[in-house]
């Protein structure tokens, strides 16, 4: 049962943020972040066996392991950038939490562009 | 799950915030500033050091190089 190991962390995280909330501002922030990269920590384990089934799957499908690849790194910076975004928007920095957010995506698409010109190519190539 | 650190840097928080008090109490409004950057910077290196391991495992699942 390791969610009752992650709600504790988040409620313990949350009832010491709210007390110093009041006292220390900054030093809440930091405990929000110390208990987010603690249950993101633990999680990342639990990918990490999910992500080596998918490349078996591609293995055996004979998907090219550049497409899979592709859509891993746009997970982890999905993955991220949503993070980081998420903080600074609870700081109350709301602008540069949709900053981080642009870039994000801004870099999504440059991953997302060599696969987007090969379906362009493999559709002209059926045209007559 | 080292949650240890969550404990630690609410220490450091309550810690110099009382701190802060004191010292505004004793009329030292500087050293009050002083101290709470001090707490905040402690706690921002413990934090740093946290974020790094998971930037590096991210990179690592993720195959982020």
């Amino acid at each position: 049962m390791e969610i009752l190991q992650v709600v504790g962390v988040g409620l313990i995280g949350t009832v010491l943020a709210v007390f110093v909330k009041e006292r220390n501002k900054e030093v809440a922030v930091l405990i929000s972040l110390t208990t987010g990269i603690i249950i993101f920590i633990f999680t990342l384990s639990k990918v990490g066996s999910i992500i080596n089934v998918l490349n078996e799957l591609a293995s055996k499908a004979n998907i090219n392991i550049v497409y899979l690849t592709t859509v891993l790194k746009i997970m982890g910076i999905a993955y991220i950038a949503e993070f980081g975004s998420q903080i600074c928007r609870d700081a109350g920095e709301g602008s540069t939490a949709t900053k981080v957010e642009f870039a994000a995506k801004l870099l999504v698409m440059v991953l997302a562009l060599p696969i987007i010109v090969a379906i362009l190519e493999s559709v002209l190539s059926l045209l007559p | 799950m080292n949650i240890e650190l969550i404990f630690q840097i609410a220490g450091i928080g309550i810690l110099t915030s009382i701190f802060h008090t004191l010292l505004k109490q004793a009329g030292k409004e500087e050293y009050a500033f002083i101290a709470t950057l001090a707490g905040v910077a402690i706690a921002l290196i413990m934090v740093i050091q946290l974020l790094g391991k998971l930037f590096s495992e991210v990179k690592g699942v993720f195959f982020l190089y």
